[in-house]
């Protein structure tokens, strides 16, 4: 720049010392936010938080105690729910990721082909979940559906795969698969692209085979956005229920149970509100931890590449 | 790695087919005459006639014009709200310094990690206090604020230089004219992704939306098409099922497939921030 | 110019007049479940619309909520909202718990106002319905439409057997026997079963509190909502039967199956036998082109079904314009015209007993054999079970007989494990109850 760039930054420095103290500017521009986060996040956690501790049964006064939090760890129910979640989290987070890595380490060139195959990937992306559960009650559907009719043609007799509590899980796992692996594999695409095409070419040159490079160079690169996707799916795995709603109503026998859903039956169906809360308080709080815990094992690894 | 390439390259193709499987089935049977206890509903081969009579039936007996208006009444109203909220935090913790600023920001980021899903009974009740029980508001309310896109709105200002801004100021703008004149206009990419990925969600949200309203007339697309979806279980009719479907899907695949660069790239975009 | 200002004075009134009626109608919202198969929610929009141009006063908005367990949780989310439905129709066996939640307002002075005494206006509906209609004395569900299970049978698979299907099983013995002869398997897999039946969540409590009724057993405390009976011989051995079917003389296929993978396996004829709704008999009417035959549902000590289908409530919190709107609504529902017509589309048979005196409904019922099964059974009918927490109790039963139907566990541990499950539900009830004495 052609002039005195100190005199310009003083200047600068002048208008910013004349206006109102940073505090109170900060203070308005949050506020839009804050209230809202205010109201939706941290109130419902206070409030929730109380009800938890009230105790309120039929016909009588409610009354302070711990009795909400002594029912909910005494329910089968809810031990049941939290090792679906705890199965569906495992089942869903590590085979998505994996093949979300494959499919975008495959397809990372450029191509016609290659943005085909990525495209067909993608687009259960697209469709809410309750429309892939209503396709997929089709294709489950014992004997006549898609799955048990084709695999009668392969001499495969037919499965009840909701109404078994073996595969109800299973099948609502392979569901949620299908529907969020394209949208990691975008993810890792990105993360791909970041990588300096030099790194492999200074590889290859020291010889160092496909495998190799894929290990030491390109998975290590990877780290924060496989930490982004590990969060993001470990979100959804706990958040998602919307086809264990319209499916399969956490049956057979509480196979597909899972802590949103065990919220919601207590909350709408028992109408058991104390108890939903004390679920409610107690997930809020597993769900906090478990993500601080993922954060901070990202970082430490991000830590360690820098 | 030429010479592995093909075996790769053909696994991928089946499991692209196989993705697809459900999508082919949905127009197979969509477009497939409704023949009373069909037993090859599950053929996937285009066989005999075309008909739309499936599409003509959904769009009587289902209410898709309604449920398409509110879907899109939300997520645009909720996309409005938040980028004035998310614009004015972000700016907030990328340009000012403030005490407390990293306390604050760790409180925002918090709710990265509670969607409002998880906290559905007391948000109802919130909701119900506030009277906005059974109506579009309703939904959209919890939805104003995104720690996400506080996030990404700090991350983009931080990489445009002060100086455009501090140029405006000098000329007199206050700080909200810079903010919208200046620097808005220079984060536009950061807030499109910000606006594909926050429709992207809140079209497709079911749970709360179910749990908020009642009346057919503030039904969205998701919860609309759910109970429609069940209706035509019962009847097993799943041509009708899959036109449904399809007059819900079809859309959107469609927008995708037509945007579909500038789709992905926001995804990107808001992944590597 | 005079006769210009008449002309506008006068299509003043007019226009004023058309439009003030339209101001003045009653606006109420109707919640109404369809539990079974086939193209109710439709036929029950076009039903509103005729009660809403036969009384241009009151405008009817028909909400269709799914089941009947989602239009329970609906209805109560709206009540607990502040906004009631002015209407809605309940599993006939949840009015008790409105009652006992305080949420359903008694009728009784609405039917005294229509100039008729409570108990005079019950027997306008058949006997088996009243016990779920009323709660300490008073009225508080009218019923809409009921049902029983019945049992379909495919009469092409029967003769091909060397059975009789104008001799269908009458008892569980001889049920087995022909569901066993009906069995056809190619090696491990199994062709044509000989029974299948319903076993998700709300059917198969009902189907099972019917096997344990016609094992001799009352399933439930008719007279006060704290009590169940599942530990009890006449439960353990109907659950006993459904085990029994299913893994030791293998008629019935393991696993949950819902309505419409039975339905598709009677009308495929991979099922020769399956127990359904007759609230299904219409759709099973259309959709089964084999000829096919309904009947009792067999028993092993007493003949007795339970009823099902629905009761239209009014719930408290309403205005009195939309308490009245609603009971006019209601009666219109159960005019024996209507509740005719909507048997005859449906399969559910009328409440109303003055339904089945109409001339459409006798021709009906001359010439539609499989309908007149199901009034017959209503001769065996007793009320569907009812407690505090119903949907809860009955799931605690649920859970574990689809654990017997997929072979996880053995009838006397499961009804063990339901009845200390559904105790420990009922026991907030039970000690506002009869566990509540004098200090």
């Amino acid at each position: 720049m052609p002039f005195d760039q100190g005199g310009l930054q003083d200047v600068h420095r002048a208008v910013r010392q004349r206006r109102s103290p940073a505090w109170a500017v900060a203070a308005a521009l949050l506020a839009p936010s804050a209230v809202f986060l205010a109201a939706f996040t941290y109130w419902p956690i206070l409030s929730a938080t109380l009800r938890a501790l009230t105790e309120q049964r039929f016909g009588q006064a409610p009354s302070w105690g711990l009795g909400n939090f002594t029912r909910l760890f005494a329910d089968d129910r809810f031990a049941t729910a939290v090792g679906n979640s705890a199965l569906y989290a495992l089942g869903t987070i590590g085979p998505s990721l994996l093949l979300a890595l494959a499919f975008a380490l495959a397809l990372r060139e450029s191509g016609r082909l290659n943005a085909l195959l990525r495209t067909m990937l993608v687009m259960p992306l697209l469709i809410p979940l309750v429309a892939a559960a209503a396709l997929f009650t089709f294709i489950l559907l014992p004997g006549g559906g898609l799955l048990d009719w084709h695999l009668a043609k392969l001499g495969i007799g037919a499965s009840n795969w909701l109404g078994s509590p073996d595969t109800a899980l299973g099948a609502i796992i392979a569901i949620t698969i299908w529907k969020n692996t394209g949208y990691y594999m975008l993810f890792f695409l990105a993360g791909l692209a970041g990588i300096p095409e030099e790194y492999h070419e200074a590889a290859k040159l020291d010889g160092a085979g496909p495998f190799t490079r894929l290990r030491r160079i390109t998975l290590p690169l990877l780290g924060p956005t496989l930490g982004f996707v590990f969060i993001i799916a470990l979100l959804n795995a706990l958040t998602q229920v919307d086809h264990v709603v319209t499916m399969t109503r956490g049956g057979p026998s509480d196979s597909t149970n899972m802590i949103l859903y065990y919220i919601y039956q207590q909350s709408e169906q028992n109408m058991d509100h104390g108890l939903a809360a004390a679920a409610t308080v107690v997930s809020v709080a597993g769900l906090l931890a478990l993500a601080m815990l993922a954060l901070r094992t990202l970082e430490r690894g991000i830590h360690y590449e820098s | 790695m030429k010479a592995n390439r093909a075996p790769v390259r053909l696994l991928v193709c089946a499991a692209a087919l196989l993705w697809l499987v459900p999508f082919a089935w949905m127009a197979v049977a969509a477009l497939r005459p409704q023949v009373a206890g069909a037993l090859d509903a599950a053929s996937l081969l285009p066989t005999g006639p075309f008909t739309l009579a499936n599409f003509a039936e959904a769009w009587r007996s289902g209410r898709f014009p309604v449920w398409y208006l509110n879907t899109v009444f939300v997520c645009g109203g909720i996309l409005a709200i938040q980028c004035v909220t998310v614009s004015l935090a972000g700016y907030a913790f990328a340009r000012l310094r403030f005490p407390g600023s990293n306390w604050v920001f760790t409180a925002f980021l918090l709710q990265l990690l509670l969607p409002p899903v998880v906290l559905i009974v007391p948000n109802l009740e919130m909701i119900t206090r506030l009277g906005l029980y059974d109506s579009l508001g309703g939904i959209m309310a919890p939805y104003c604020a995104s720690a996400f896109g506080v996030f990404l709105m700090r991350q983009t200002f931080r990489s445009i230089p002060r100086d455009f801004e501090d140029a405006a100021q000098v000329d007199g703008a206050t700080r909200l004219q810079a903010i919208r004149h200046v620097l808005l206009p220079l984060a536009a990419p950061g807030l499109a992704a910000f606006a594909i990925v926050s429709v992207t969600a809140h079209w497709n949200e079911f749970l709360w939306p179910l749990m908020v309203v009642s009346s057919p007339r503030n039904q969205v697309l998701t919860v609309g098409l759910a109970s429609f979806t069940a209706s035509a279980e019962s009847g097993a009719d799943w041509g009708l099922m899959a036109a449904g479907t399809m007059l819900v899907a079809g859309p959107l695949l469609l927008g995708f497939l037509a945007f579909q660069r500038r789709f992905v790239s926001s995804l990107v975009f808001t992944g590597l921030k | 110019m005079r006769i210009l200002r008449a002309a506008a004075a006068a299509l003043g009134l007019m226009a004023g007049a058309a439009i003030a009626p339209a101001l003045a109608a009653t606006d109420i919202d109707f919640f109404f479940p369809v539990p079974v198969q086939g193209k109710l929610a439709n036929e029950m929009q076009a039903l509103v619309e005729r009660f809403n141009k036969e009384n241009p006063d009151i405008r009817v908005t028909a909400v269709y909520t799914g089941s009947y367990d989602d239009t329970n949780v609906k209805t109560r989310a709206a009540i607990q909202a502040g906004r009631p439905p002015a209407a809605s129709m309940q599993s006939a066996n949840f009015v008790r718990e409105y009652v006992i939640t305080g949420d359903a307002m008694p009728l009784d002075d609405l039917i005294r106002k229509d100039g008729a005494a409570p108990a005079d206006y019950m027997q306008r509906f058949w006997p088996a319905l009243r016990v779920n209609a009323m709660e300490g004395g008073r009225v508080y569900g009218i019923p809409f439409h009921n049902s029983t299970p019945l049992l379909y049978i495919n009469e092409a698979a029967f003769k091909e057997v060397g059975l009789d299907p104008a001799k269908p099983p009458s008892t569980w013995a001889e049920w087995v026997e022909a569901a066993k002869k009906l069995t056809r398997r190619d090696g491990t897999n199994t062709t044509r079963w000989g029974l299948m039946l319903p076993a998700t969540y709300d059917y198969l409590g009902w189907i099972t509190s019917g096997l344990v009724m016609s094992n001799g057993g009352a399933y439930y405390n008719e007279y006060w909502g704290g009590e169940v009976f599942y530990n009890t011989a006449s439960t353990i051995g109907a659950v006993q039967f459904l085990d029994d079917l299913v893994h030791k003389h293998k008629v019935m296929p393991s696993g949950v199956n819902d309505a419409n993978a039975v339905t598709n396996a009677f009308f495929s004829g991979r099922s020769a036998m399956m127990v359904l709704s007759t609230g299904s008999l219409s759709f099973v009417r259309d959709n089964m082109k084999l000829p096919y035959r309904t009947a009792f549902l067999p028993f092993n000590i007493a003949a007795a079904v339970p009823i099902g289908g629905a009761s239209l409530i009014i719930p408290k919190g309403n205005s009195p314009e939309r308490v009245a709107a609603a009971w006019k609504l209601i009666n219109w529902f159960v005019s024996p015209e209507i509740a005719g017509h909507w048997s005859r589309f449906t399969g559910y048979f009328a409440p109303r007993i003055a339904a089945s005196d109409l001339p459409e409904m006798k021709a009906f019922m001359a010439s539609h054999p499989d309908a007149k099964v199901a009034l017959d059974q209503l001769a065996h009918a007793r009320s569907w079970f009812a407690t505090y927490n119903t949907v809860a109790v009955r799931k605690a039963l649920e859970d574990q007989v689809q654990a017997v139907l997929n072979g996880k566990i053995k009838a006397p541990e499961a009804m063990a494990l339901a009845q200390r499950n559904a105790d420990a539900l009922l026991k907030p009830y039970i000690d506002q109850g009869a566990l509540k004495l004098p200090q």
